[in-house]
């Protein structure tokens, strides 16, 4: 019984954390520093649970904040908005939300079964993907986004250089001196994705509901049946979803590169699977939910691969859990814990328990959680303003965490107004240090002569390089996402 | 209803830790970082014998300086806010641009530890691969003296350090580990712990060696010790058996210099001078630390490492102050810009 209460209070919470925007799973896991205590005390076993729990359903929970307001719940969720937010504004709210969380759950059963069950065998595997082929994988994500998230590519490009260069402020990786801070020592530290993501996506979307001062959708369309609807579409795109949460669990596998790319990625395979659609992308095609659905439970879930077996991260979130495991005495990463059945059942039971159980919540729920979409935004606009700004500053809590949110709420009005792709902007902020501080080491540790002599690598160069052609001279995209 | 609750709970939350917090220790990192799981960690341990709650304050920024400095400008002044720093800090204080200054504190209690390093058996030791940043300073020092052996002048060890060592940038902790076990590093370092976790699953698959050890500080004789753990590989120790005499001179001066700092204040907390509540918390240390349940939950997760709790703790700091000469901090700083590519400036008010 006690297995069951941590896994609906983990379930519960994290549908919470997921459901504001801009914060996400790694939000909520830091916030639990509070409170991780008590289950060290009383059953660390159930605090695992609770962990995994949290993770599983703060990631189906964060769709719900980019269908309903068009704000990402959390920056691995940009992608689902772009048709979700869409559909929603016809009033399909639900029909949308449900297809999210059923492929969503779908995948993160899938790809939970496959991880935990497995999880000893995939260390050698691993060992496959090194540093030339983490570096081809970010320049893919990059030239993906590039090309996907708008039909004005040209802009997406200027949009990932200006993200990549505010991503770059910050401390330089070679002289550990300060860069781009223009001697303002509180960007020495760089600036922190939470402010980046709400300012691009939060403020323009809440201003944008309050100036309007009406409701997302009009009450013309009834959410009754839009739950089934969602259900079959899913099974109508399964390949989609599928292809999602393949891509998904792929990235996740490789450490380090977290989740913000793989939706996208994901997206931007449905959009080339899918060339020839009635309804275009960015205009509210079910596929453009399913498919970067499909792949954030599938990543959350293969990112415990790395962090478990080494002790390595699989992403920014999979830190915040290692931290807490280890305030619970387990330590991920060392041997003693491969004998632990106990850890190892309590992780599947926790992940999985969770995702079937934020699934139930949420298909029960969301029709009547959808009709926000019929309440006047100036109602609620405020309080998401108060939630928003109040995730900003938990970094320091001072002055320079509003001015730095107030300084990317205009850059992303901005992006909005000039249609430059605010999550190609997004994607370049993530990936910036990754893509020097890769690049780096590659040029340190390796030759030309020696990159040739890895296939994997040469095969993401070409798609990389196939796909820059493909989106400068054949490129059809009409998306319209700004 | 859900937010209005989340709020309700948040402000709760804020209001309850800081009514009751009776000391609060301040940590210059970010959640989920190394310091700041040490400190949670002890200071659950430490609750029950100083009788008071205790609050951890967050105050992170670059190179964890920002927090270290505002405790240093604003809190300290406060009876009941404590200071948590780590050995990065002790090479910042060297040849960074910071405010602190580990003078003008009374120490409450510090750990001693000992930092180890490991290499890939199918790799050429004169010829290593080893992740950069500030962090890592000690053993360039280190792997710099085993390459190129003894009698140099400081530049011809910069030029030889150029020559024989791939220095690789823009590596985080996790990311080193990875290569390392990969084999695209040869060379990694950890402390013992980690190195337990991280280099000996590698070690024990015969694909790694233990290289070379930094040794243990002695702050009665102001001179480092072999460590029991892995004898026999002190930096000192190989030096003498590959080249035939111990190691002296400015070069080796800058490396006890900076390894002293890193390793020999690896986890402290400082009080400010005349802190009323200083003897409290240091009697409450000395009993945690006398508690084998408390020691062996502590252990556990963070490793076994010396405590030097109030006087001791003072000693090593002024023993570690001794290391601070001209010759020795000028070299530091040409190495670390010269070699190493870092930043780096020359404190010339830090030389007494």
């Amino acid at each position: 019984m006690e297995i069951f209460y941590a896994i609906m209070a983990g379930t519960l919470y994290g549908l919470v954390i997921g459901i504001i925007p801009s914060a996400g799973a790694t939000t909520g896991l830091v916030a639990m520093f509070g409170f991780i205590g008590w289950f060290a005390s009383f059953d660390p076993y159930l605090g695992v649970i609770f962990v995994m729990a949290v993770v599983a359903s703060s990631t189906t929970g964060d769709s719900f904040s980019g269908v309903l307001l068009g704000i990402p719940g959390a920056n691995s969720a940009a992608a689902t908005m772009v048709d979700g937010f869409p559909l929603a504004l016809q009033g399909k709210a639900t029909y949308a939300l449900t297809a999210a969380i059923t492929t969503s759950t779908v995948n993160g059963l899938l790809w939970g079964t496959l991880t935990f069950a497995l999880l000893p065998w995939y260390s050698n595997l691993i060992m496959i993907f090194g540093i030339p082929e983490l570096w081809a994988f970010v320049m893919l994500a990059l030239a993906t986004v590039g090309f996907v998230s708008s039909k004005y590519w040209v802009r997406s490009i200027i949009a990932i250089c200006i993200g990549c260069f505010i991503g770059l402020i910050g401390m330089d990786p070679e002289t550990a001196a300060d860069r781009y801070t223009g001697g303002w020592d509180y960007l020495a530290d760089s600036v922190q994705i939470m402010p980046f993501v709400a300012g691009l996506f939060a403020v323009p979307e809440i201003i944008k509901g309050l100036v309007s001062a009406t409701t997302v959708a009009k009450m013309e369309t009834s959410q009754k049946g839009q739950t089934w609807d969602g259900v079959k579409a899913v099974w109508e795109n399964k390949w989609d979803g599928l292809r999602g949460g393949f891509i998904g669990a792929f990235i996740g596998f490789l450490p380090g590169l977290g989740g913000a790319m793989s939706d996208w990625m994901a997206y931007g395979a449905t959009t080339a699977a899918n060339p020839n659609e009635k309804i275009p992308f960015g205009q509210g095609n079910i596929k453009g939910v399913i498919g970067p659905e499909g792949s954030n439970n599938a990543q959350k879930a293969t990112s415990m691969i790395p962090t478990v077996l080494f002790g390595i991260p699989g992403a920014s979130f999979a830190a915040i859990v290692m931290a807490l495991f280890m305030y619970l005495d387990f330590e991920l990463g060392t041997p003693d814990l491969v004998y632990d059945d106990k850890f190892f059942s309590s992780l599947f039971i926790g992940f999985m328990g969770a995702t079937i159980a934020v699934c139930i919540i949420c298909l029960v729920f969301t029709r009547w959680i959808a009709l926000i979409t019929y309440v006047p935004y100036w109602i609620y606009g405020p309080l998401l303003l108060i939630f928003v700004t109040w995730a900003c500053v938990q970094y320091t809590g001072g002055w320079e965490d509003y001015a730095i949110f107030a300084l990317c709420s205009i850059l992303g009005l901005a992006a909005k107004h000039l249609k430059f792709s605010r999550p190609a902007m997004l994607i370049g902020f993530i990936l910036a240090d990754r893509i020097e501080s890769l690049s780096l080491q590659m040029s340190s540790l390796y030759t030309i002569d020696k990159l040739l002599d890895r296939p994997i690598f040469l095969g993401l160069c070409v798609a990389v390089i196939g796909m820059f052609v493909y989106g400068v001279f054949f490129n059809k995209n009409k998306l319209d996402y700004s | 209803m859900f937010k209005k609750l989340l709020v309700t709970v948040a402000v709760a939350t804020s209001f309850a830790t800081s009514a009751f917090a009776d000391i609060t220790l301040v940590v210059p990192q970010k959640p989920g970082s190394g310091t700041t799981v040490w400190t949670e960690i002890v200071a659950k341990e430490l609750e029950p014998f100083l009788g008071e709650k205790i609050n951890i304050k967050l105050i992170p920024g670059a190179r964890d300086i920002p927090g270290f400095n505002k405790w240093h400008n604003e809190l300290r002044q406060l009876d009941d806010h404590f200071m948590v720093s780590h050995g990065g800090n002790g090479v910042s204080f060297l040849a960074d641009k910071v405010d602190y200054n580990y003078d003008d504190y009374e120490s409450i209690g510090l750990m001693n530890l000992n930092i180890i390093a490991a290499h890939r058996t199918d790799a050429d030791k004169n010829k290593p691969s080893f992740s950069s940043g500030s962090g890592m300073v000690p053993e360039a020092f280190a792997m710099t003296l085993l390459i190129c052996g003894p009698d140099k002048s400081m530049q011809e060890y910069i030029d030889c350090f150029k020559e024989n060592v791939t220095w690789v940038a823009g590596m985080k902790g996790s990311e080193r580990r990875l290569a390392f076990k990969r084999g695209e590093l040869s060379g990694t370092r950890e402390n013992p712990a980690a190195f337990k976790k991280h280099a000996q699953p590698t070690i024990d698959a015969g694909e790694a060696e233990l290289w070379f050890h930094h040794g243990i500080l002695d702050a009665a004789n102001a001179s480092h010790s072999d460590d029991p753990n892995y004898p026999g590989f002190q930096l000192e120790i190989l030096f003498e058996q590959k080249w035939g005499v111990a190691p002296s001179g400015d070069f080796y001066n800058s490396y006890v210099l900076v390894k002293s700092f890193r390793d020999g204040m690896q986890k402290a907390i400082w009080a400010n001078k005349g802190n009323p509540n200083s003897a409290k918390l240091q009697d409450a240390l000395r009993r945690m630390a006398a508690d084998p349940d408390a020691v062996a939950a502590i252990q556990k997760k963070v490793g076994n490492y010396e405590w030097l709790i109030g006087a001791d703790g003072d000693q090593q700091r002024d023993t570690l102050m001794t290391f601070i000469t001209e010759d020795a901090l000028k070299n530091l700083v040409k190495f670390n810009v010269e070699a190493l590519s870092l930043k780096a400036i020359y404190k010339a008010d830090l030389v007494k």
